[in-house]
């Protein structure tokens, strides 16, 4: 942990650079370029509330921002996965040439998709206040399942991307877990549909403490309780932990896989 | 008169590589694999090399191919960790093992000047000091600004040679790169490696080029078959290798007889 820490700190300039750059060949040769950040949410939020909002009715009130509360770092989850699992293959060639620290590819997948992240986080409070609901005073609770969200990506992005060296099906498995995931979380519906009986099975996603944190405060204008709080920071410590111990281990031996 | 510190020590290094008759490189070969053990041999791309590099040399490494050339280079620029005995690398490295390697098609010379920079080691500040001097070195002029794709090899290269000898290291790691360029370009070049040397870098030069070998090194270590052969003087390492090169050109003749 400290390792994984003192390394970032140490590499910070180059993992900057790497995942500058990775925004930059994203957005590259399109008109709007960088604009597409924020545009892309904008846009599917609008599809998200005309459908909801006027074509499907919910009971539940407000429904698109419901669904963005969650739907938004679940996003961000899933694309920082699929740009991390390659991020040590990918970056093969060059690692056969020359020595680079190998944690700065992960890392520096993650970095550009936080900064993709935090920029959906405007659009989605331009759309709060034009659809006339309250833009909760709880948003600067939003740090803390931030981090705790983040460090869990982290923390799968270095297993993912460690295990993916060796069996490149990884990638492929990566997609459909993600998937599966999604609707095992409580994103798209929520936790009180769920029989009592069952409910024990979804509170085993260690997602889930960090994706309520971010609806609790954003839709419901409440805090969770310190239980949940502290539930969301530490799986996603102990996420990292796991995964960057992995990583740290198994290292040495890319190079002869990729 | 002081002792020159070591740069480079090999201390009976072996390097191994497992050759997997068709790895499994997906869980379904590994499977299928599981029941009738995987095939593989191991191979030594180096067997037992031990040599030292003092600070101030120009040493040539030479040897047919596959004989562990760019495997000592790269052991050194810390890609592979040995499979047994000891390195030890006193100073920095820049490798010009493979120039461009870290260059990113889509950005501009000048974005991946500063990415190439971070990636060989240096902070931000050093490479925003040398910018100007790489630009002109590269003789890229306005071109600095267009994304390398749309580069000749040329300049590709120029730019690349650029970034990494204004690293300013203290070992210098070349691996055959010059065979590509004008005339005008390996002069350049030609003329930095002379610039390095007099200021008392270190320099391993790996060439199939035996003139330049000639040219530049003091000392030359001969390679076959990830041993190391011999170690000395310039013109009797080279004239040791031309023999080895035409005994092997016998050996095929008389097979083919």
């Amino acid at each position: 942990m400290i390792e994984f820490a003192r390394d970032t700190y140490r590499y910070r300039e180059l993992i900057w650079a790497l995942a500058l750059k990775e925004l930059r060949v994203r957005y590259k040769r399109s008109l709007l370029g960088f604009f597409w950040a924020l545009l892309n949410p904008a846009l599917l939020m609008i599809v998200l509330t005309l459908v909801f909002g006027t074509i499907m009715r919910f009971s539940i009130d407000h429904y698109a921002v419901f669904l963005l509360s969650m739907l938004l770092p679940w996003t961000f989850f899933s694309q920082a996965m699929s740009y991390s699992v390659d991020s040590v293959v990918g970056n093969g060639p060059l690692l056969k040439k020359i020595y680079v620290a190998k944690l700065v590819f992960p890392v520096a997948a993650i970095v550009s998709n936080v900064v993709n992240f935090l920029l959906s986080l405007i659009p989605l409070a331009l759309l709060i206040v034009l659809l006339r609901f309250p833009l909760h005073w709880t948003w600067v609770y939003l740090p803390v399942p931030m981090l705790g969200l983040f460090l869990f990506t982290q923390g799968a992005a270095f297993f993912f991307a460690t295990a993916n060296v060796f069996y490149r099906d990884v990638s492929h498995i990566v997609q459909i877990l993600l998937s599966a995931w999604f609707y095992f979380s409580p994103i798209i519906y929520s936790l009180d549909f769920i029989p009592e009986k069952y409910r024990w099975l979804f509170r085993l996603n260690p997602m889930l403490y960090v994706l309520n944190g971010f609806r609790l405060s954003i839709y419901y204008g409440q805090l969770p309780s310190l239980y949940s709080a502290a539930l969301s920071l530490g799986c996603g410590i102990a996420a990292l932990m796991i995964g960057f111990s992995i990583f740290r281990h198994y290292q040495n031996r890319f190079i002869y896989y990729i | 008169m002081r002792e020159a510190a070591v740069r480079v020590t090999f201390d009976n290094v072996v390097q191994r590589f497992r050759i997997i008759q068709e790895r499994p490189d997906t869980l379904r070969e590994a499977f299928a694999k599981f029941r009738r053990r995987t095939s593989y041999h191991d191979f030594e791309a180096l067997k037992h090399v031990s040599f030292q590099v003092a600070e101030g040399e120009m040493v040539g490494i030479i040897g047919r191919n596959g004989s562990g050339k760019s495997t000592i280079l790269k052991i050194i620029a810390g890609v592979y960790i040995p499979t047994s005995g000891e390195v030890a690398v006193n100073g920095s490295i820049a490798p010009l093992i493979e120039l461009g390697a870290g260059f990113h098609h889509e950005l501009t010379g000048r974005e991946n000047i500063l990415l190439n920079g971070l990636l060989l080691g240096l902070s931000k500040r050093d490479v925003m000091k040398r910018e100007s001097q790489i630009i002109e070195f590269a003789e890229l002029g306005e071109f600095i600004d267009v994304p390398v794709k749309q580069y000749s090899s040329g300049m590709y290269m120029r730019l690349a040679f650029a970034i990494a000898t204004e690293v300013n290291p203290d070992i210098l790691l070349i691996d055959e790169i010059l065979a590509v360029g004008d005339g005008e370009f390996r002069r350049k070049c030609f003329e930095r490696i002379e610039q390095f040397r007099t200021l008392g870098k270190t320099i391993l030069f790996v060439s199939h080029d035996l003139g330049s070998v000639r040219q530049f090194c003091d000392r030359v270590l001969l390679l076959h078959r990830g041993e190391l052969i011999e170690d000395g003087s310039t013109d009797f390492v080279i004239s040791r290798y031309e023999s080895l090169l035409s005994q092997h050109v016998d050996s095929l003749r008389t097979q083919a007889w």
